[in-house]
């Protein structure tokens, strides 16, 4: 027998909105949004033994959801399975869970993605192009060449800035390689 | 000086002090950012035009080895002396009005260029000089059993104003990747316009 639920006072913007905070402090690293201050702004009325119980089906389930990444059917049938168990949940509710999910999906699996990126990654790039003159060459004197600003760095954590020349010949050497990428990457989301 | 010198010097030995001179202050002046460039064509001209028999090819040896050396002895901050230590075993193959000239050119312009060269080198450009990649998927991770993102791994071998090789490493997602792409495309295009 599921436990009673607080009532829902306005239909299901409750639990859309338990389901934004609980994305929020268990996706986005968000740390201001406690449960405390959950049950304060959308159960105000509920008993706490009966918010956390629900609080914690509730973010048992996103949870799940989030890990598998999961699609619509996948969904579908996830969230039909949980309205048949014991202790699971009411049809409304799996209404209002999978139009949470259909919504909030790209921004949690990015998120998600954020936390495994533990090596440097490119924050930023900027670049323009000067008229150098240097005597190194006889034949170098005014080339153009692209210096660029590249922004690198672990997340969350403070950057160093690469900062580099690019003749018109290393321009190339460098669009050779990047087209190898490209090439590869067309292969491997052919295959997946 | 490397093993250019030898042959360079000797050729040395053919500029009269006053030409020779003034390839230096040309040089100076070229490192201090205040011309474009060496005009080794015009010198090298005017050169053969007093008698002298040297080619242009042979003068532009010679302008690169004193270019490379006092850039790099503002690099390093050389005073006069130390500069003279720094050309080594060159100095007894030099004639000695060369190493005169040398002396004094540094002695009245050397300090101009240290401070040029470290305004300009305050971004430390390096030189890109070449690229590895790998093309990877993360499939899993502790928060997330199903992640499959395709990301980029680059390094990137550089060359810093010193000399020194170094790689740098970072990740690109595939939205980066095209962005970085594009932005090269576009770099060569405004480099085949200028």
């Amino acid at each position: 027998m599921a436990a009673p639920e607080p009532p829902p006072p306005e239909g299901s913007r409750p639990l859309s909105a338990l389901l934004g905070g609980i994305a929020q402090a268990a996706f986005h690293g968000n740390a201001a949004v406690t449960d405390e201050l959950l049950r304060g702004q959308l159960y105000p009325e509920a008993p706490p033994e009966e918010f956390r119980a629900l609080r914690a089906k509730m973010g048992g389930l996103l949870q799940s959801i989030a890990s598998a990444d999961m699609d619509l059917n996948q969904l579908e049938a996830f969230l039909t399975a949980q309205t048949k168990k014991q202790g699971g949940i009411t049809s409304d509710q799996a209404a209002v869970i999978a139009k949470f999910w259909k919504n909030h999906r790209t921004s949690i699996h990015e998120s998600l993605i954020n936390q495994s990126r533990w090596d440097n990654v490119l924050k930023n790039m900027n670049w323009r192009v000067d008229l150098k003159s240097q005597l190194r060459h006889i034949d170098q004197i005014n080339t153009p060449v692209a210096i660029v600003e590249m922004e690198v760095g672990k997340n969350g954590q403070e950057s160093e800035f690469l900062c580099l020349e690019f003749d018109e010949a290393k321009v190339n050497q460098m669009l050779k390689k990047l087209s190898e990428i490209e090439e590869s990457m067309t292969l491997l989301t052919q295959t997946t | 000086m490397g093993r250019d010198a030898g042959g360079a010097a000797n050729k040395i030995n053919l500029i009269p002090q006053d030409f020779f001179a003034e390839l230096c202050e040309q040089i100076i002046h070229h490192l201090n950012h205040k011309i474009p460039g060496v005009n080794t064509a015009e010198l090298c001209q005017r050169i053969q035009t007093s008698g002298i028999e040297i080619n242009i090819g042979d003068l532009a040896k010679i302008a690169n080895i004193l270019s490379f050396l006092f850039s790099t002895a503002a690099r390093n901050n050389l005073s006069t002396e130390e500069l003279v230590t720094t050309l080594g075993s060159a100095v007894s193959t030099l004639p000695k009005h060369a190493l005169q000239v040398i002396r004094h050119v540094w002695n009245e312009q050397g300090k101009s260029i240290t401070a040029a060269e470290d305004a300009r080198n305050v971004a430390t450009v390096g030189q890109f000089v070449d690229m590895k990649w790998k093309l990877g998927v993360a499939m899993s991770s502790d928060t997330c059993r199903s992640l499959k993102y395709p990301y980029v791994t680059v390094t990137l071998t550089v060359a810093d104003p010193s000399g020194q090789i170094t790689d740098k490493s970072f990740e690109m997602t595939i939205p980066q990747f095209k962005n970085f792409f594009r932005q090269f495309k576009e770099m060569a295009s405004v480099l085949e316009t200028v």
